[in-house]
């Protein structure tokens, strides 16, 4: 009798808590529904239409692949595109690379001392961007930064390098302060990452005779490849859409134009011109596409590795 | 399981109502809530105003200092009391003011009034018919009354006014005239026309190199912020235009805006700088780094950086002197503005009634002067309704002094279809050959984008 009630209660029980779950997971569904996967359709529509803010309706009319047609042969867009992929393949591998670093060679310091640099790092981070960037706006200065004052100082250079109006120069100047602003995550995910390794595995290979490079990439490496996938991913992310940056710090000058940052300015600047909007979206659907599939070859890699 | 439903429940209404807040039902009359934003009504005479008759909202610009709030509101509290019609007044920057308008024009939400110059209000949106015809404000005293050339400028191709004019000015240039005269620059200048010939310009940049050793003055290209100051500086050193008069295309790749441009690029004096704009260049100059500065009017020489420092002063407290742009005769043809209000059309009809009226008693009226005064620039008009304003500035010497300059206002190209874009190919342009593009072949290729875009 109690084998044959058990099932039924359970059931009940079971259906219960799944309306319960559902309606705590209902908030944050709305909001994403809502905020995420609405907006996302509504770009990928209007990226086939001419949509402008001047004509009634939100979608326009429908243009077909006119605006991504139109899009490889827009100069300025492929130099946006040009000047992401930069930022992304520079950004990405030295800020895993010096998060790494810097992990391996704070996670063993003792409890204050770690929490100090994991401080100095994350600060950045926390810090508003804005703060931030005008802050090494000041720096660049072209007349009365810091950075043109000490180089002069030295004798290094005689006349002042203007460091954000340059083509030679801005881009980097950019990535240097996306690089500042990027490690202080990835530096403790890597701290707490390192700190998880199985301390077992590393005796088992030291004893086996492993060197401690071999310990470090055959024991400690492979059980981070989750945190370091984690990274990966979010600053690929991070680095195709630089947008405050140059927004604060170039307008998209001196060769500094991202395809975020052209967005912007194609959407809400360029509004005379016809279908904007479409055109904008068109251009965030093929960011999208980068994005999704630079983040599917990483995974793809983390996987085989 | 009781408390876990009720809590559920509970929280999807409270995020559910969140999310329709967000999304929000919208009221007319609520421009976005902002820090700055004021209310005419929230006066202390208030229990001497006349019965509510409505209410009005305002984005203006900072033309002036009708970007500042106290001078604002003393002037709106002064219209509330008159008329019964409450202002909330929200200030917009030229750093992103367009993409509020533009994102409240999209949202069903814009203003009753604007203020700004015809560029925005004729040639963008009243172009794309979110403004109402003022057309039926003016009789044949107000013409003859306002500036031709401002009334001319706020009038559409199509014959609608999208803008009541207030105010104008002309942009001008600023020199550092102690530097000037320690470079031994200064016997270039004459101060008494505050004119230069293109000649005296190229002698005095150099004298003032020789000197200082490091640029002396920039053509700032970052954006489009002051960009009046280098399209004017170009056009005048050998007589180029920047629109044919007609305003239906752009002319800046003329032989003369070359020979310009190729100009100022070989001079070691003046720096192509994409890491600056007007306002940027105004900084560097009244800190005393540059010896003239492009982006100029009587604002920045009545209160130069807004720094409150005093009048045609340094930070150093070496004196400023604003000079007309040079040009090949020592006439320049120099970049007017003019400022005034448009309506936005909402569809309430008493609303759009209630915007006639406070444009009726700042730009017409014996108000207009107090109007006029807060913007700091000079009236658009000779009278307004019996009041004489061709003297309203008799009081301050640097005003009357600046009239010296106002017979030399130029064409109002701003009004040539597809600004906007016009705007972004001319400060590309500017960046592409500072970073040492063939003049030319760059001025002939971001011209010929500007006029696609026109033609678009």
């Amino acid at each position: 009798m109690a084998k044959q009630s058990h099932p039924t209660m359970s059931r009940a029980l079971q259906r219960r808590e799944n309306i319960s779950g559902y309606l705590f997971l209902l908030p944050s569904l709305v909001f994403f529904i809502g905020f995420v996967v609405i907006p996302m359709l509504i770009c990928i529509i209007t990226s086939l239409t001419d949509a402008n803010m001047h004509d009634q309706g939100m979608f326009g009319s429908f243009v077909g692949l006119s605006n991504f047609t139109k899009l490889m042969s827009d100069g300025t867009f492929l130099e946006a595109l040009k000047n992401t992929f930069i930022i992304v393949i520079v950004s990405v591998p030295t800020v895993c690379a010096f998060s790494l670093w810097v992990s391996s060679a704070i996670y063993k310091l003792s409890g204050p001392v770690l929490s100090a640099f994991r401080c100095i790092f994350y600060l950045p981070v926390v810090t508003g961007s804005v703060a931030v960037t005008v802050v090494w706006k000041w720096m660049y200065d072209n007349y009365t930064g810091i950075f043109n004052h000490v180089l002069k100082g030295v004798g290094l250079i005689d006349q002042n390098i203007n460091w954000l109006g340059d083509s030679k120069y801005a881009l980097w100047c950019i990535i240097l302060i996306l690089f500042t602003t990027s490690v202080g995550q990835p530096i403790v995910l890597y701290v707490s990452a390192l700190g998880n390794v199985d301390q077992t595995l590393i005796e088992a290979a030291e004893v086996d005779g492993a060197n401690s490079f071999q310990v470090f990439w055959q024991v400690k490496w492979a059980q981070m490849m989750p945190t370091t996938l984690y990274i990966l991913v979010i600053t690929t992310i991070n680095s195709f859409q630089c947008f405050a940056l140059i927004q604060l710090l170039t307008k998209g000058g001196a060769g500094t134009n991202t395809v975020m940052y052209h967005i912007y300015w194609t959407a809400f600047k360029l509004t005379e011109q016809a279908g904007h909007f479409g055109y904008a979206n068109a251009m965030g659907v093929v960011l999208a596409i980068f994005i999704g599939l630079l983040s599917a070859l990483q995974f793809k890699l983390a996987k085989e590795k | 399981m009781k408390m876990k439903k009720l809590l559920a429940i509970v929280l999807a209404m409270a995020m559910v109502m969140a999310l329709a807040a967000c999304g929000g039902g919208k009221d007319d009359s609520q421009p976005p809530a902002d820090d700055q934003t004021q209310s005419g009504s929230q006066t202390p005479e208030a229990p001497e105003e006349p019965a509510s008759a409505g209410e009005l909202t305002l984005w203006t610009y900072p033309i002036g200092n009708w970007g500042k709030e106290e001078e604002v509101k003393a002037i709106t509290d002064a219209f509330t009391a008159d008329t019964g019609i409450s202002v909330k007044v929200e200030y917009l920057a030229y750093a992103d003011g367009d993409d509020k308008v533009n994102s409240a024009i999209t949202a069903k939400n814009a203003p009753d009034l604007i203020m700004e110059g015809p560029e925005r209000l004729v040639t963008n949106w009243g172009d794309k018919g979110y403004l109402v015809d003022l057309s039926d404000m003016f009789d044949d005293t107000d013409k003859s009354e306002i500036n031709e050339a401002a009334m001319a400028a706020c009038t559409h191709s199509n014959g609608s006014v999208y803008e009541y004019p207030l105010v104008i000015t002309a942009h001008c240039m600023a020199i550092n005239l102690d530097a000037f005269k320690e470079a031994g620059a200064d016997v270039y200048l004459n101060l008494d026309t505050h004119t230069w010939t293109t000649t005296d310009f190229i002698n005095a940049v150099e004298a003032l190199y020789d000197h200082y050793q490091a640029p002396v003055g920039a053509v700032y290209c970052k954006g489009q912020g002051g960009d009046q100051g280098t399209r004017a500086l170009v056009n005048n050193l050998y007589g180029g235009t920047f629109a044919t008069a007609s305003h239906d295309q752009y002319t800046w790749d003329d032989d003369e805006n070359i020979k310009a441009l190729e100009q100022l690029k070989s001079m070691p004096g003046i720096a192509f700088d994409a890491s600056l704009e007007g306002g940027d260049e105004i900084k560097v100059f009244y800190q005393g780094i540059l010896k003239m500065a492009f982006c100029w009017n009587i604002a920045q020489q009545l209160n130069p950086n807004q720094a409150d420092t005093g009048a045609g002063l340094t930070a150093n407290g070496e004196e400023i002197v604003f000079m007309g742009f040079p040009a090949q005769g020592g006439s320049p043809a120099l970049q007017g503005g003019i400022w005034g209000f448009g309506i936005f059309d909402n569809g309430d009809q008493a609303r759009i009634e209630n915007a006639k009226t406070f444009i009726k008693w700042m730009c017409d009226s014996e108000h207009t002067v107090d109007a006029v005064k807060t913007a700091n620039y000079f009236a658009a008009r000779s009278a307004a309704e019996g009041t004489d304003l061709s003297g309203i500035w008799a009081d301050n010497d640097i005003m009357n002094e600046y009239q010296i300059l106002m017979p030399y206002l130029g064409d109002y190209y701003q009004v040539t279809k597809g600004w906007a874009g016009a705007r972004t190919e001319w400060w590309t342009m500017l960046q592409k050959v500072g970073e040492g593009a063939d003049i030319a072949e760059t001025v002939a290729a971001y011209a010929a984008n500007a006029n696609a875009a026109d033609a678009g």
